[in-house]
């Protein structure tokens, strides 16, 4: 039995069980009465250049290493003294001065691995950098706490290795209505029906067969449930401003769904970062400022959590093609309405005091956000699914 | 040989083996069968897509000036992505029918190891085809060619790496992707080797060219050497590290053998691969193992979306009215020919497989083949309203698809296989036990019928 529903248990059956729990049991029961969490991922692919996201426009080290791919101070847009956003972000800017933002700096991890694939990888799984690991993070969430596919739903068309557990996976759908329409005939249902439990274990085979029975059960019920919602709201016409809109679409029929992943692409900056970084931080703060509207006009948002990473920073000089390579330390986003620490949670990075490669220090490993996530916000015991114990960050 | 050795070759070689197809090869012994497709296969031949409207307008350009008028540029732009489809639909054309199986097999499998795309067809086709010269030749060779076609020197970035200003991409793909893979290598090694790829370039019309002024000429520290390396010279000494070898051969065997790998098959591999890199040798040693016929490796690898497709179409020929519309089906399947998601390429195994991809490969050969009809009548019963059945469905999806499927051709090939035998020849793993039991329940009207039923199966999947 796993510890949430143990102590839910418990604490209904008998009020004397487990003191030092006591307390918190009875604030999930409470908790879950009152509002169903949920959690929005973004991923950021391609390694997002943090330094000309959040930019310190007050240091002469960042302009003197980027000499013309540095925002100028007065392109950016200050929220504080020192630090700024990029002009394409003015939409966060709006989030964080009603105080939905937390920008927490410097996330990595030790010793940090520069190319895409396997950074990507390891922030997907959470595993030590020097460790392999078959399953994601979001998927031992799953195994561990999940009930069906649809408690975690990816909107696009694969699945992310974030989303695969060892037992469970989530589910990746675009549109809810052509994958049910794809799942719905006799046939399949009744070799659904005839299968039982040995044979589903079956390698390759068995994980076909449990693929095709979950994607039944779960394309039936999101598309029956979220048919019953639509929205007005405008978001930007284009891919990810459609992942958006559909997981508002899926949030706002309140489909039993815990944890929402999205991926915007194309954050490979080797050359002319300018106008890339330009465009796609626009697409990702405009998609964002429909998605937080659009909740919130479906009082849905006071329950949303929307986490943002990218799998590293870059380095901290242009190069030649003015573009950037491949780098480590990078900025996280959360935004929700009932943030413990709004604003500007840590310094940005030193800029006088890099690794050998001319790279950004970590100072905050990303696992103790997972961590705080986990057990503040999901409520449930982060150590089962980082398969490690992390100290825990107080930003919710 | 035995029959399901020969199906089992074949399916990891190339797409299937059709039953009469099969017939002649029976009384074959393996060395025969395994010297047939690698001799079938010593020829090259190109695969191309008539691209003479593109060579004129950048002919017509350079003799006035290097650079393209934006005009010009567009037109180009406009008619490359016109061919790149045309090239798609060529390759998979290939793919179904060529007489070179295994070159073919080990184009598609290189197309996955040096990945790359590029919005330009003469880079992306010029590119294709080095991958079919030397998929089955010398991997020295190979990789150095690859570090100088155009499609690359663009997409790694090698273009923008200059003495001035190293650009690492191309030096940490190398080592990390294309010989050694991660971790085999330091930091140092990335940025000293990014040196001596510097001047790396190429014209318009997609040949090399050294640029020399470009080059860094002082020496670099690699592997623990140190000299005035260029960048074939960090080929070399790449290519004698051991690992490079069970890298690549770790990597064959995942994809024509096991996800498993069996480490003892793997270094046996490397042993003959690591002698002089030469890739037929490899591949006739490893077809010509004992354990490449292992129970254990029969029918326990998920098929690809192309090879799904490709398994689909060879068995019975299907033509789309718009052929575009396999574009669309590799699309929606998850791997779109010359359009691989990132370097890396696809992974592979269960990630081809999600509950978009499973819902929709169990559909496609109703809906391609029969008019999306199943056939689902317990026995007993007569079916007789099939026709009307199917022009039903036909009416409720035909619109999504409309393409023709030849069963005369499957006829013709699966003339002499009696109803219970069908299950051998489509599918290349043993039917889950509750899914017999259900489909003996139902009836089978006709060998065409049961094929529907048993391609419409998880088991399917497999090869």
């Amino acid at each position: 039995m796993d510890r949430r529903k143990f102590l839910k248990q418990s604490s209904l059956a008998s009020s004397l069980f487990l003191v030092p729990s006591f307390v918190r049991a009875f604030e999930e029961v409470a908790s879950s009465k009152l509002g169903y969490k949920r959690l929005v991922i973004i991923q950021l692919s391609g390694g997002n250049d943090g330094l000309n996201t959040v930019i310190p426009f007050r240091n002469d080290l960042y302009y003197k290493n980027r000499p013309t791919l540095g925002i100028s101070k007065s392109n950016t847009i200050k929220i504080n003294d020192d630090v700024g956003l990029h002009p394409s972000l003015k939409p966060l800017k709006q989030l964080y001065d009603k105080g939905y933002l937390s920008i927490i700096n410097n996330v990595g991890y030790p010793n940090p691995v520069r190319s895409h694939f396997r950074s990507m990888d390891i922030w997907q799984t959470a595993t030590d950098s020097n460790k392999y690991s078959q399953s994601g993070w979001i998927g031992r969430y799953l195994d561990h706490y999940g009930t069906h596919p649809h408690s975690a739903i990816e909107v696009d068309e694969k699945l992310s290795l974030a989303m695969k557990g060892e037992t469970l996976n989530a589910l990746a759908t675009q549109d809810a209505k052509s994958l049910y329409n794809l799942s719905r005939d006799p046939y399949f249902k009744n070799l659904a029906k005839h299968q039982n439990d040995t044979h589903l274990s079956e390698h390759n085979l068995g994980y076909l067969y449990k693929s095709m029975i979950a994607a039944q059960s779960s394309a039936q019920y999101i598309f029956e449930t979220s048919k019953t919602v639509s929205t007005k709201k405008e978001y930007p016409n284009n891919k990810f401003g459609k992942q958006m809109k559909t997981t508002a679409q899926f949030i706002n029929s309140h489909l039993q769904t815990k944890v929402f992943y999205t991926a915007l692409d194309g954050f490979d900056t080797h050359v002319n970062q300018l106008n890339t970084q330009k465009r796609l931080l626009g697409i990702y703060a405009k998609s964002v400022e429909a998605f937080v509207d659009d909740l919130r006009a479906h009082n849905t948002f006071k329950d949303t959590l929307i986490l943002t990473f990218s799998e590293f920073g870059r380095r901290v000089s242009q190069n030649a093609s003015i573009g950037t390579d491949h780098g480590t330390a990078n900025n996280i986003f959360v935004i929700g309405e009932n943030l413990k620490r709004q604003g500007i949670y840590n310094n940005v990075a030193s800029l006088n005091d890099l690794d050998d490669n001319g790279d950004l220090k970590f100072e905050i490993d990303f696992r103790t956000i997972y961590a705080t996530v986990l057990d503040k916000w999901l409520e449930v015991d982060d150590k089962k699914v980082l398969n490690k114990s992390f100290k825990q960050l107080d930003f919710i | 040989m035995k029959p399901k050795h020969i199906q089992h070759l074949y399916r990891r070689v190339g797409f299937g083996l059709l039953p009469d197809q099969l017939q002649t090869l029976l009384k074959k012994s393996k060395a025969h069968i395994v010297d047939g497709l690698v001799e079938a296969s010593k020829t090259v031949t190109p695969l191309r897509v008539d691209t003479s409207e593109i060579e004129a307008v950048f002919s017509g350009n350079m003799m006035v000036t290097k650079k393209l008028s934006p005009e010009s540029r567009r037109k180009i732009r406009k008619l490359s992505r016109e061919k790149q489809m045309e090239f798609n639909l060529a390759w998979m054309e290939r793919l179904t029918d060529s007489t070179e199986i295994l070159r073919e097999k080990m184009t598609l499998f290189w197309a996955n190891h040096f990945v790359c795309k590029d919005n330009s067809i003469t880079y992306i086709q010029q590119f294709n085809n080095t991958l079919r010269t030397h998929a089955l030749g010398n991997f020295k060779a190979f990789v150095n060619a690859i570090s100088k076609e155009a499609a690359m020197v663009k997409y790694l970035n090698t273009k923008q790496n200059r003495k001035q200003n190293p650009n690492e991409n191309f030096a940490r793909e190398l080592m990390e992707l294309f010989t050694l893979g991660e971790g085999h290598y330091t930091e140092t090694d990335i940025k000293e080797s990014a040196k001596a790829f510097t001047g790396y370039s190429h014209n318009l019309r997609g040949e090399f060219v050294f640029r020399k002024r470009q080059h860094d000429e002082s020496d670099k520290t690699f592997f623990g050497k140190a000299g005035n390396f260029s960048g074939e010279d960090i080929v070399d000494i790449i290519l004698k590290q051991k690992q490079c070898a069970t890298f690549i051969c770790g990597k064959i065997y995942r994809y024509f053998v096991n996800e498993n790998v069996d480490e003892n098959h793997v270094n046996a591999m490397a042993n003959v691969f690591y002698r002089n890199y030469n890739i037929e040798t490899l591949m006739r040693y490893m077809l010509m193992s004992d354990w490449f016929y292992d129970k254990k490796n029969i029918g326990v690898k998920i098929k690809s979306p192309i090879e799904f497709l490709v398994g689909l179409k060879s068995t019975v020929p299907i033509t789309f009215k718009n052929p575009k519309q396999w574009l669309y089906m590799q699309k929606l399947l998850g791997q779109i020919l010359l359009n691989p998601p990132n370097v890396a390429g696809w992974k592979g195994g269960k990630q081809w497989i999600d509950s978009n991809t499973i819902v929709l490969r169990l559909k496609l050969p109703s809906l391609l083949l029969n008019s999306a009809y199943i056939s689902k009548v317990k026995t007993g019963k007569a079916d007789a309203k099939i026709d009307f059945k199917k022009a039903v469905f036909n009416k409720k999806y035909g619109k999504r698809f409309k393409a023709d499927a030849n069963w005369s051709y499957f006829n013709s090939h699966f003339k002499n296989v009696k109803m219970s035998e069908l299950e051998t020849h489509l599918l290349a793993c043993k039917i889950n036990d509750n899914t017999k039991a259900y489909l003996r329940t139902l009836d089978k009207p006709s060998k065409q019928e049961y094929s529907i039923q048993l391609m419409s199966l998880p088991e399917y999947q497999m090869c």
